[in-house]
């Protein structure tokens, strides 16, 4: 694969960039000149338009990129200044869009036999982008691999040795992928129906994104082969916090967060009933804050938002909000953002859009 | 608003924990039934599955296949409601693994009759075995699958296989159906929400099940029991995909589905529950059930047939527009206008 240098990137925004910047209200660029912190989300429009917001740490929309369908997580390369969107499963596009507005925004298929599951990451150069997506005749879960300095051409893919991967992230060594293995088996002529679940079985994975080579493999105990692992974030130790949904009884509380330590197997976290019962068995979104030693989780289905102490495990904050899920670290606290329309910053007050319905991840792009 | 005032003279008399009318009215009105009349089609399976066991004949396969179809439809009305006991013990793959879509299952199922496995032939042992050969799919197979006419002349293993398939469904109908004729258990906790109900903290939690079901049922219709087969091309279409196409049951499951959702409406009575300037929604989402069931009128026989007579098969695309058409209407109108939010983030889970 070829390694792209930075002269393509500038190559790529002086060519592209003036035209767009053109386009963004005076107000826009003025919000994006005035602010610390920057945020992108997908949502729908109360017009039942779908597309991604860019946010400011104050709850205001900038400005939005249209999207195809319904859109899921963003992820961002500070090299190229560039974000990508990828459709929610079972969904079939990537839109490479800069939140500045300097570039016009570019849609990637997914090639014929897979679809996207919402989630990807760049390398720590910009060069390459990796994205879950699903081999779906073979049940098998796999690593897109795209080249961003090549109109993101679809250039390899590894497997992510587990089926239904979700989100992955890459680990503060820049080499090693860690991939949510959801372990539930979908296809798309059965649009999202789960076809596994009597015989699901979750993992985590550690995948080699040079080599594609399996480092790690985790499995949760055999009673908990039905907690689908799903969300992940990296505290400042370096440990992967991830978070569950569960597929068995409702009348059934398993553990719904955990860490894990390199070369430690997975250490589930117990929280206090209440709290565990607030999630209602469902985690949408980890967001870990490196400064503040915190880890949050959001869950819409139970309007509810904890806050975790990294070190300890510990709950140190809950919070009710309708339809919480996305989460972004900022400052000393996190961002949220709610299906109902909520901005909630990290300080001041909520921020209420009539205008969008957030879909599950925030990101900070700057 | 006929609820405000309701809500008011109830608040004098009953203390916290009031219990949810519309839950209650769906409970006694649409789930205790449809479960209950589950559990009396498959014991009446059970019955004429033996019968065929102790005398095989043209008449006693023909009413077992009967009893299939009474099953399969009673099944269709109560699966919409998939939450609580059903969703213990793995029962709802128990009772229909499907989409077996690498023919995993079926070639369990050829596997046991082709070796006659001993352990499937008994009911307790067969609840221990793979979901794909405990329930519907491999029922339908062996009584309606290549090979199935033999049990008229007294196939004796497939005829017990089938028997045993059959006592293991109404084992769970049973089960299913007992816990919901309690008033403890899932029927309390669902129809009287409060702060230290472990499912159903406020009535909102309560009424989102219950729009959930009608929306994931609603989906369950569109994306995979009707998207399974019907391809956007005829050219496409996979009629071996169908639901139950061996016992020609495709489109009366469908019905039957939608008729458990319309009933569920009808008895959750959401006119009472609603401004009078949304009061036009009730009357809508009747309007698209009519529309749906219209559109199935008639339409039943070998699925292959169906999707080869363009009329017939853009009934069927007619049905997928107004399924998206109600569960748009249920979930962006009627959960508004119930005070709910709509579950954007939280409706299927990602």
């Amino acid at each position: 694969m070829a390694r792209p240098g930075l002269i393509d990137r500038r190559t790529f925004m002086a060519g592209a960039g003036a035209a767009f910047a053109a386009g963004l209200s005076g107000r826009a660029t003025a919000a994006l000149a005035g602010t610390d912190a920057l945020f992108a989300a997908a949502f729908r429009g109360h017009d039942g338009a779908w597309g991604v917001g860019i946010l400011t740490e104050q709850g205001k929309v900038v400005h939005t990129v249209a999207l195809p369908a319904r859109g899921h997580d963003v992820t961002f390369d500070p090299v190229s200044g560039r974000s990508v969107v990828f459709a929610r499963q079972p969904g079939a596009f990537l839109v490479v869009f800069d939140h500045q507005g300097r570039a016009a925004p570019v849609t990637i298929a997914s090639i014929a036999g897979r679809h996207f599951y919402g989630h990807g990451v760049f390398s720590p150069d910009g060069a390459l982008l990796y994205a879950t997506e699903n081999d779906f005749d073979n049940a098998a879960g796999m690593v897109g691999v795209y080249d961003a300095s090549d109109a993101f051409r679809r250039v390899g893919e590894f497997p992510t040795y587990g089926i239904g991967p979700h989100e992955l992230l890459l680990l503060p060594d820049g080499r090693t992928l860690a991939v949510a293995n959801g372990g539930i088996e979908t296809h798309p002529d059965f649009g999202r129906a789960e076809l596994n679940l009597a015989t699901m079985q979750p993992s985590l994975t550690l995948v080699d994104r040079v080599t594609g080579d399996l480092v790690e493999r985790h499995v949760l105990e055999t009673a908990l082969h039905q907690l689908s692992i799903r969300h992940m974030d990296i505290d400042g130790s370096g440990a992967l916090w991830f978070g569950c949904q569960h597929r068995g009884p409702d009348a059934e509380r398993p553990p719904l967060v955990g860490r894990l330590k390199r070369g430690d197997g997975p250490d589930l976290i117990v929280l206090p009933d209440d709290a565990l019962g607030a999630m209602r068995n469902y985690v949408g979104a980890v967001a870990a804050n490196r400064q503040a030693g915190t880890v949050a989780l959001s869950s819409p289905q139970g309007n509810a938002l904890l806050v975790l102490e990294a070190a300890s495990g510990r709950l140190i904050a809950r919070r009710d909000l309708a339809e919480v899920c996305g989460l972004a670290s900022d400052g000393a606290d996190f961002l949220a953002t709610t299906g109902a329309g909520a901005i909630v910053p990290a300080a001041g007050e909520a921020v209420m859009d009539a205008e969008h319905s957030w879909d599950n991840h925030v990101l900070r792009v700057r | 608003m006929r609820t405000a005032l309701v809500a008011i003279l109830l608040a004098a008399t009953v203390p916290a924990h009031a219990e949810n009318a519309t839950i209650r009215n769906v409970i006694d009105g649409f789930v205790r039934p449809a479960y209950a009349d589950f559990a009396a089609t498959t014991t009446n399976l059970e019955t004429r599955a033996g019968e065929l066991c102790t005398a095989p004949s043209q008449v006693s396969l023909k009413a077992a296949r009967a009893a299939f179809r009474d099953a399969a439809r009673a099944w269709s009305v109560a699966e919409t409601v998939r939450f609580g006991p059903v969703t213990e013990e793995t029962r709802l793959e128990r009772i229909l693994f499907w989409p077996d879509r690498k023919s995993i299952g079926l070639k369990q199922v050829q596997r046991a009759l082709a070796e006659e496995d001993p352990t499937a032939i008994d009911a307790t042992a067969l609840t221990k075995k793979s979901v794909a050969m405990q329930g519907f799919g491999a029922l339908e197979f062996t009584l309606f699958g290549a090979g199935a006419d033999d049990l008229a002349a007294g196939a004796a293993y497939r005829c017990a296989y089938a028997s045993a398939i059959a006592t293991n469904l109404a084992g769970m109908a049973e089960t299913i159906a007992s816990a919901w004729a309690e008033e403890d258990g899932i029927v309390g906790l669902w129809a009287n929400p409060g702060p230290d109900n472990p499912l159903f903290r406020e009535d909102a939690e309560a009424m989102t099940e219950l729009l959930d079901v009608a929306v994931h049922g609603l989906e369950l219709v569109r994306d995979v029991r009707l998207g399974g087969f019907l391809a956007d091309k005829a050219e496409d279409d996979r009629p071996k995909q169908a639901l139950f196409w061996r016992s020609e049951m495709t489109v009366a499951a469908i019905r039957a589905d939608l008729d458990g959702m319309r009933t569920l409406f009808e008895a959750a009575d959401f006119g009472t529950l609603i401004a009078d300037d949304m009061d036009w929604l009730p009357g809508s989402v009747a309007f698209e059930f009519a529309n749906a069931a219209r559109a199935l009128d008639g339409l039943d026989g070998p699925v292959e047939a169906m999707l080869a007579d363009p009329e017939r098969r853009g009934r069927l695309e007619y049905l997928a527009i107004v399924t998206s058409g109600l569960s748009d209407t249920i979930g962006g109108k009627l959960a508004p206008a119930l005070g709910l939010t709509s579950g954007f983030s939280s409706l299927d889970g990602d």
